[in-house]
C-alpha cells in the first residue's frame, strides 16, 4: 500500500461549509492526476455523504464532520467521520426509477447518487460515538455504468 | 453562497424566460433558486429555460429544485423537499416544455442521468437550440 497524497478537512456541520469538502477532494483528485469523471463523481459522492450527515445525521444542529482524502494504489480514498447518532446509508434501499421521475420525490437520491459514483462505500460505527463512511473510487477514466 | 444566478428575456410570439445559473448547485441554494423561479413565475413567465453550462456541479438537492420549478412553472404549489414519495398528477408520458434544459456538463447531466430525472425534461445542447426549440412549440 502506497500513500501518495492525503489531506484532511474539518468542518462544522454547516450546509454553506460543504463547498470547502468538495474543494479538498477536488484538490487531492487533481493532485493524483484522476480522470474528470473519477473525479466528478468523487466530489457528488463527499457532497451527498456530508449533506447526509448535516441534515439527518445531526438534523441541523451543532457538530463537525472530519474529510480525509488520499490516495491509495489506483484508487482514491475519502473518509468522513463524524459524532451524529449512527446512520448506515449502505443499508438503505435503492430507490425505484422505473416510477416516472414526475410521480415521485426525488428527494432519497443522494444515496442513490453516492452507490453511483463509488466503487466501495462502506459504514461503520465510529469509536466513542458517531459514523466513519469509507467512499472508493478507482482512477478509471470511465463512470461505473459505462463499465463491465 | 456558491452559486450566481441570472435571468434573460427572450421576446418572440411567446416570450422566453432564460435562467442562467453559474457555480454549484448544493443544498445550501437549492432554495434560493426555488424562489427565484417562483418570482419570475408571479412575475408572467411561462416558458423557462435553465442553461446550465456554467454550472459545474449539481447536488441531489439541485434535482429536487429541478422537480419543483417544474411545479411551480406548471401552476402548482413547489414540493416539499422533505415530503415522502408523492403521486403527481402524470404528465402524459412526454417530457414538459415549460421548463427546458440548456448546455449541462457532463457531471450534471450524469446526475440527471442517475436518477432518471433527465425523462422529465428536454435537454438541449445549448440555449440557441433551446430557445431555437422554445419559439417553434409555442
Amino acid at each position: 500500500m502506497t500513500i501518495e497524497t492525503r489531506r484532511t478537512l474539518r468542518i462544522p456541520a454547516e450546509l454553506g461549509r460543504v463547498a470547502e469538502v468538495r474543494r479538498l477532494v477536488r484538490e487531492v483528485a487533481g493532485a493524483c492526476n484522476a480522470p474528470q469523471p473519477c473525479m466528478d463523481d468523487l466530489v457528488q459522492a463527499v457532497d451527498e455523504a456530508a449533506t447526509n450527515v448535516i441534515v439527518h445525521g445531526y438534523g441541523g444542529g451543532p457538530g463537525w464532520l472530519d474529510v480525509a482524502a488520499e490516495r491509495i494504489d489506483d484508487t482514491i480514498v475519502i473518509t468522513l467521520q463524524d459524532e451524529a447518532p449512527v446512520m448506515d446509508p449502505t443499508l438503505y434501499p435503492e430507490p425505484d426509477l422505473s416510477v416516472p421521475p414526475e410521480r415521485r420525490m426525488p428527494g432519497g437520491m443522494g444515496i442513490h447518487l453516492m452507490r453511483m459514483a463509488t466503487d466501495r462505500l462502506e459504514h461503520a460505527p465510529r469509536p466513542g460515538g458517531g459514523n466513519i463512511l469509507t467512499m472508493a473510487r478507482r482512477l478509471d477514466p470511465r463512470p461505473k455504468e459505462e463499465r463491465s | 453562497m456558491s452559486m450566481d444566478t441570472t435571468v434573460e428575456q427572450v421576446e418572440g410570439a411567446v416570450p422566453i424566460t432564460i435562467l442562467a445559473l453559474e457555480g454549484e448547485l448544493d443544498a445550501s441554494n437549492f432554495q434560493d433558486l426555488i424562489d427565484t423561479v417562483k418570482r419570475l413565475y408571479d412575475d408572467g413567465t411561462r416558458k423557462l429555460i435553465i442553461d446550465l453550462a456554467n454550472l459545474r456541479f449539481m447536488a441531489s438537492s439541485g434535482l429536487v429544485a429541478l422537480h419543483s420549478i417544474v411545479q411551480i412553472m406548471q401552476g402548482q404549489p413547489p414540493l416539499d423537499p422533505e415530503g415522502g414519495w408523492q403521486a403527481l398528477h402524470s404528465l402524459g408520458g412526454d417530457a414538459q416544455t415549460e421548463v427546458r434544459l440548456a448546455g449541462p456538463q457532463p457531471a450534471v447531466e450524469r446526475v440527471l442521468q442517475r436518477t432518471g430525472l433527465d425523462r422529465m425534461f428536454v435537454v438541449h445542447a445549448d440555449r440557441y437550440t433551446a430557445i431555437d426549440a422554445a419559439s417553434a412549440a409555442a
